[in-house]
């Protein structure tokens, strides 16, 4: 069996700086991801990371400016933490090689975003997730530890409430392995592709939350989803706010900057959840734009320059002209929201540290939490490193104190049989469908207008769909990279996760930040300023709720 | 309110090693809009026609470097690729893996070469203990200096250009258009103390093996221009060596050449390549040469204006690199 001190699964820039920190501490780590480390999707995160740096910014007004954009469900005293980490981290990565956007005198280059009270958000034009990974991923490799490439995730092994290892598929040769390890770091990222319209990856299929809410973990806040206001029509592709940020305006078909009516005092930079339902609301009154792909309405850079547009958004304008066939220099942009990040993830504390000893999780998997009910653009490159870090170290500490993990074969053979046997079948379901079913029930259902009927509907729905999977098939019969076999195993994780969704925001009697319940429109801090949390139940997620940290903010009404 | 379409044919090479003793091409159709990315078309055949179809992808948007294949004999990304030209093209769209790289299943390739060159360049940041980061601050650098490193920060490693160049093919020894875009990235890098050395090393490990064919360039979804920074790295590599190769002597020959008398004296230009005594192993294939045209042994005569070519050659000439 193989074994490590400290396996980190997922490449991304938590993940690496997660196992960055544990080799630091001179542990024996391993990777385990199911892609290339450049390959993952933190490379596609375009704004920035924030960062309060200099006299005019102030740790304080970040800190301020997160728990108001959390809309006070956000820990603070975990934020005040992770906003006073925020320069040294970003400091870092500069002295690792990170190429950052400069101002004139030579310091980091600056943008505003949305929620954010001053321009803190430093960048890399607009592809600042890809210039942090090659960073990191560049530093990392001067380091020595074991990179189990292509090898996807699908069990964590727990036994009395302690992790003993994970259980992966190799893809390449098509085997179950075990790995035993005293500590394990969940980086899987983001569970995006539950929904179908969605800015995430294909491969942001939540396997880490899976994974962990089998073994026992909470799933804390689950039904805080994060929908984009600006993502391209047919392929959900993102464009940042960094385009608001530059100078951006967002206009209906009647012409109007229509953000004047929701947010009067910062227009198009209002937090995301304001901005998404504010399109969604002029769509829907009939102030939209009509086309094949649904209506929308027009993102306009035009006036910004054929300089600034096609220097600091630069990859913008290859996403617009590649893939929806206009120029931003010269032409509006199609938008409309679609779903972008889960503020809820594997419950942990600001070491990461979850419910299962020896078990952490960080970066988008996890939820600490700092984005509460609706995280700031410029969070998450942060969240990833900050968090990622504290859970590298905190890892190689309880790999310290931790026995021998056990995991045997025979484990790991009992625990995949399930998954062996569903090419055995000679009828089933098709696992690409039963996706698109799920995916389809969740755009339609649980998405950023929500209501008690709608979310009863869905959840029969979801329910359905467990139970057909059931019954899932493999077809394709090869060994080598066999993507029917990990569609069907990912499809089954993401069906666990979307009931979870699903049921916290069928519970969650209010609205706050994401979560927008029609039949229930106002913030109810009496009753549920309070996180959701989610654990595995015979007959699914069991609910439980936990007080949230507060320490100098007191709740108040949110007002952009 | 449905998109016109168009029918669409796919002729994909199919492989599993374990399974068939030859690859095979297979025929798909579907009717399409023109704008359909090729990856958005395969993923389609694997959801409704055929889920054993096996391919690398991810992100969909040209930024993970997953989808790298060949449409219709080029290298290149099949999210980005639309439908609707290479049919109006080709007629139809072959899509096989890339080149250069074994293939483990239809079109994924076995990357760890193309990886192993990437490593071998040292892609990391060197310091000098004499200059160290500055304490707590990020590093001064203006707008300028990230000029310097052109468009390689693009770089999103899909290998396109890997499997598009001539050179990669013909010899194991060449590290390749990424990784020495790469390389470039670090070596104009003012955070970096390792520079010359960096350029010491590489002359005589792959350099000079590119063949100035500029596929690479053409392959690269992200612009990176690696043939164009190659020839920067040649350049300074010379500017702070000297040329020590066979390929960076015969560079400074051929402008030698050229700047003298307007015309090559080919003889004059082996010898500055391989030296007097290195001029022995081109024997064989010189005699060969002077069998078909003797007048190369002749010693060519200044052209009309070379005092013109030397002024141009003059004002050409660049101050020493940085």
């Amino acid at each position: 069996m193989r074994k490590h001190e400290v396996v980190v699964v997922g490449a991304g820039l938590a993940g690496q700086r997660a196992a960055l920190a544990a080799v630091e501490a001179g542990c024996d780590v391993a990777i385990v991801s199911k892609l290339h480390p450049l390959r993952s999707h933190s490379g596609a995160a375009q704004g920035g990371i924030n960062a309060a740096v200099g006299a005019e910014d102030s740790v304080d007004t970040h800190t301020y400016d997160t728990v108001k954009g959390s809309d006070y469900l956000g820990d603070q005293d975990a934020i005040e933490f992770f906003c006073r980490a925020a320069g040294p981290t970003v400091v870092e990565m500069e002295h690792f090689g990170t190429i950052f956007s400069r101002a004139p005198d030579g310091s980091l280059a600056r943008r505003a975003f949305g929620g954010a009270g001053f321009p803190r958000t430093i960048y890399a034009a607009d592809r600042t997730g890809l210039a942090l990974l090659q960073g990191l991923w560049e530093r990392l490799g001067t380091e020595r530890f074991t990179l189990y490439e292509e090898w996807e995730l699908t069990r964590v092994v727990a036994r009395d409430g302690r992790v003993q290892g994970v259980i992966a598929l190799d893809r390449r040769r098509g085997e179950f392995e075990g790995i035993a390890a005293k500590a394990v770091v969940l980086a899987t990222g983001p569970a995006g592709r539950i929904y179908g319209r969605t800015t995430n990856a294909h491969s942001c299929t939540g396997d880490g939350l899976a994974a962990a809410y089998a073994a026992g973990a909470f799933l804390k806040d689950m039904e805080f989803v994060q929908f984009h206001p600006t993502a391209l029509l047919e392929s959900g592709i993102l464009i940042t706010e960094g385009a608001r940020g530059e100078g951006g305006y967002l206009r209906n078909a009647t012409g109007d900057r229509f953000m004047s009516k929701y947010a009067p005092h910062v227009l198009e930079l209002a937090s995301r959840d304001v901005v998404s339902r504010a399109i969604v609301t002029e769509v829907s009154e009939g102030r939209g734009f009509p086309g094949p792909y649904g209506g929308y309405v027009h993102l306009e850079l035009m006036h910004l320059g054929r300089e600034k547009v096609e220097s600091r958004l630069q990859e913008i304008c290859d996403y617009c002209r590649h893939f929806a066939g206009i120029d931003p220099v010269t032409e509006a942009i199609p938008v409309y929201p679609a779903q972008h990040y889960m503020m809820g993830g594997i419950g942990t504390n600001i070491h990461g540290a979850t419910n299962v000893a020896g078990l952490f999780a960080a970066g988008e998997a996890a939820c600490v939490s700092i984005h509460g009910a609706n995280r700031l653009g410029g969070n998450s490159l942060l969240e990833t490193l900050v968090f990622g870090k504290e859970a590298g170290i905190a890892a190689a500490a309880a790999a310290r104190s931790a026995s021998a993990p056990e995991l045997g074969t025979a484990e790991v053979e009992a625990a995949t049989a399930p998954f062996r046997s569903w090419s055995s079948r000679s009828d089933g379901e098709d696992p690409s469908l039963l996706r698109t079913e799920m995916q389809q029930t969740m755009d339609r259902y649980v998405g950023i207008y929500r209501t008690e009927n709608d979310l009863l509907e869905g959840l029969k729905r979801i329910r359905a769909l467990q139970k057909r999977f059931e019954r899932v098939r493999v077809v394709d019969r090869a060994k080598v990279y066999n993507l029917n076999l990990t569609d069907a195993i990912e499809t089954g994780h993401m069906l666990d996760l979307a009931e979870v969704i699903v049921v916290g925001a069928y519970a969650r009697l209010e609205s706050r930040g994401a979560h927008w319940r029609v039949d229930y429109p106002k913030r109810d801090d009496a009753h549920w300023m309070r996180h959701t949390l989610a654990q595995r139940g015979p007959e699914g997620p069991t609910l439980s709720y936990a007080g949230v940290a507060y320490t100098r903010w007191e709740p108040k009404e949110r007002v952009y | 309110m449905a998109e016109p379409t168009v029918p669409a044919i796919f002729d994909v090479y199919r492989y599993d090693p374990a399974i068939d003793r030859e690859p095979r091409y297979q025929r798909y159709t579907l009717d399409l809009a023109p704008h359909t990315p090729v990856l958005s078309a395969l993923l389609r055949i694997r959801a409704e026609i055929d889920p054993s179809l096996t391919l690398r992808y991810s992100c969909r948007s040209a930024i993970c470097g997953s989808c790298a294949m060949q449409i219709n004999s080029k290298s290149r990304l099949a999210c980005e690729t639309h439908i609707g030209p290479e049919m109006e093209r080709h007629g139809r769209i072959v899509v096989e893996p890339m080149r250069n790289q074994a293939v483990l299943r239809d079109l994924v390739v076995d990357q760890a070469s193309f990886w192993r060159q990437y490593s071998l360049v040292e892609p990391h940041l060197k310091l000098d203990p004499a200059h160290p980061m500055p304490e707590g601050e990020p590093t001064s650098m203006t707008p300028e200096e990230v000029e310097r490193f052109k468009e390689t920060p693009r770089c999103i490693a899909c290998a396109a250009c890997y499997s598009a160049c001539p050179a990669v093919e013909a010899d194991a020894g060449f590290p390749g258009p990424m990784a020495l875009a790469k390389l470039y990235r670090f070596v104009v890098d003012p955070r970096d103390h390792a520079r010359q050395d960096r350029l010491v090393r590489i002359q005589p490990n792959g350099l000079w093996l590119c063949l100035r064919c500029h596929l690479c360039t053409e392959a690269c979804p992200k612009d990176v221009r690696p043939s164009e920074r190659i020839r920067d790295l040649k350049e300074m590599a010379i500017a702070v060596q000297g040329a020590t190769e066979n390929g960076s002597r015969h560079a400074v020959g051929f402008k030698d050449n050229i700047e003298d008398r307007g015309l090559l004296n080919e003889m004059r230009l082996v010898r500055q390549t391989y030296g007097t005594l290195g001029m022995l192993g081109q024997v064989g294939q010189g005699l060969r040469i002077v069998r078909k045209k003797p007048e190369i042994m002749r010693r060519p005569h200044a052209i009309e204006g070379v005092d013109e070519l030397q002024k141009i050659y003059e004002a050409l000439d660049p101050e020493e690199p940085k």
